[in-house]
């Protein structure tokens, strides 16, 4: 999984195009993937990797387009213990993801 | 990012990846109140001590090198932490520990996948390989039998070897990156298999058998002058007390244990290990 991630950034670093990835830094509670989870995020909004499917997925999605944007790194705190809309989240931790720019 | 130190970076990580010497990445998550770190600046620490990069203030590269050395070093490794840091070096893996205004970085350790060696492709054999690929193991199985030990039996391994056991386990090299899983056929195969693994330095060594069985195993061992700290360090009878019967049951109870060893667990029961986490939390 790991390889993977790091081919495409080199493949991408060489041909000039950006990429953004986000690693779950860490995590309390319960959460879909553990600290060290990484997501590659491409320039169209595809991506590699998961940092946990539905649970906060979206909104670190969100930021690191911006980052991909703006250049600035982020640190994104997903708390999926709060329910929303009267839905509970099933997952039930907080988890921060740091979101860089890993190309020029 | 400088464009240097990121060409670097992706190089020497797809390095360690590959099976190079491990290395340690922090980087700047969180700048500090009022801020004095640059998120996203990167310092990078190969296992010998040498480093690229760094985040401007002397002491924190210092402490983060030795830090580093220190997890490189360590075992079972930790592969993320978060580091309070104050602009004097001090420096904290525990919150509660740091101090007003820190600065938080991000410690990532890269190394090869871990590696796990069964011997024996039975029924046991295939399953202890099945789960330990989706566990993310680079898989290595051995057996001396061709029916047992082939591609179309094991597809998920990345080596399989046929031949005599202890001629194809001395033709690997063994680190703590390595967990070998003794499931052969026989006791006399696993007694083989055992001494030709058990002085090497690996992460885990696990052996299947009975109490009595294995215990004759480890008494062979000890009257033949292994010692005595090599013959404690053998999981045998292998695996978690889970009341496993069926192989896959079995593996399940291997794998547990391994994961368990490395990731620091106790294998007890998360419901009762909440319960006292609670109770922990209304002390603080």
């Amino acid at each position: 999984m790991s390889s993977e991630i790091f081919r495409e950034i080199r493949e991408a670093s060489e041909a000039g195009e950006p990429r953004v990835l986000a690693t779950v830094a860490r995590t309390r509670g319960s959460t879909p993937r553990k600290a060290g989870a990484t997501m590659l995020l491409r320039p169209d909004g595809t991506f590699q990797g998961t940092i946990g499917g539905g649970c906060g997925e979206a909104e670190v999605w969100q930021d690191a387009m911006d980052t991909m944007a703006d250049g600035t790194p982020r640190l994104t705190v997903v708390d999926l213990t709060e329910p929303i809309d009267g839905d509970d989240k099933i997952c039930g931790g907080i988890m921060e993801v740091f979101v860089e720019r890993v190309t020029e | 990012m400088d464009t240097n130190i990121q060409t670097v970076l992706v190089d020497e990580i797809e390095g360690a990846l590959g099976g190079g010497p491990p290395i340690a990445v922090a980087t700047v998550t969180g700048s500090g109140d009022p801020p004095w770190l640059i998120p996203g600046d990167k310092l990078l620490i190969r296992s010998d001590g040498t480093y690229v990069g760094g985040f401007g203030y002397e002491e924190i590269d210092t402490a983060m090198i030795k830090l580093a050395k220190q997890s490189l070093t360590g075992f079972p490794r930790i592969s993320i932490e978060t580091i309070y840091v104050s602009s004097d070096g001090h420096a904290t893996n525990r919150r509660y520990q740091s101090r007003l205004g820190d600065a938080e970085l991000m410690v990532q350790i890269w190394e090869a996948p871990a590696r796990l060696i069964v011997v024996g492709g039975g029924h046991v054999g295939l399953a202890v390989a099945t789960f330990g690929e989706k566990l993310d193991f680079a898989v290595t199985l051995i057996d001396d039998r061709e029916d047992f030990a082939n591609r179309e039996r094991f597809p998920m391994a990345e080596q399989v070897l046929v031949g005599d056991i202890e001629e194809q386990l001395n033709s690997l090299v063994f680190d703590q990156s390595a967990h070998v899983v003794l499931v052969s056929r026989g006791h006399l195969q696993d007694e083989r298999a055992l001494k030709a693994v058990i002085r090497e330095p690996v992460g885990y060594l696990g052996m299947i058998g009975s109490q009595r069985r294995t215990q004759t195993v480890l008494t062979h061992l000890a009257e033949e002058g292994y010692d005595q700290i090599d013959l404690e360090k053998v999981s045998t009878p292998v695996g978690l007390d889970i009341g496993a019967e069926t192989p896959e049951e079995i593996a399940l109870s291997i794998l547990a244990e391994i994961v368990m060893l490395r990731r620091g667990g106790n294998g007890g029961r998360m419901g009762r290990r909440m319960q006292l986490e609670v109770g922990e939390d209304l002390k603080n």
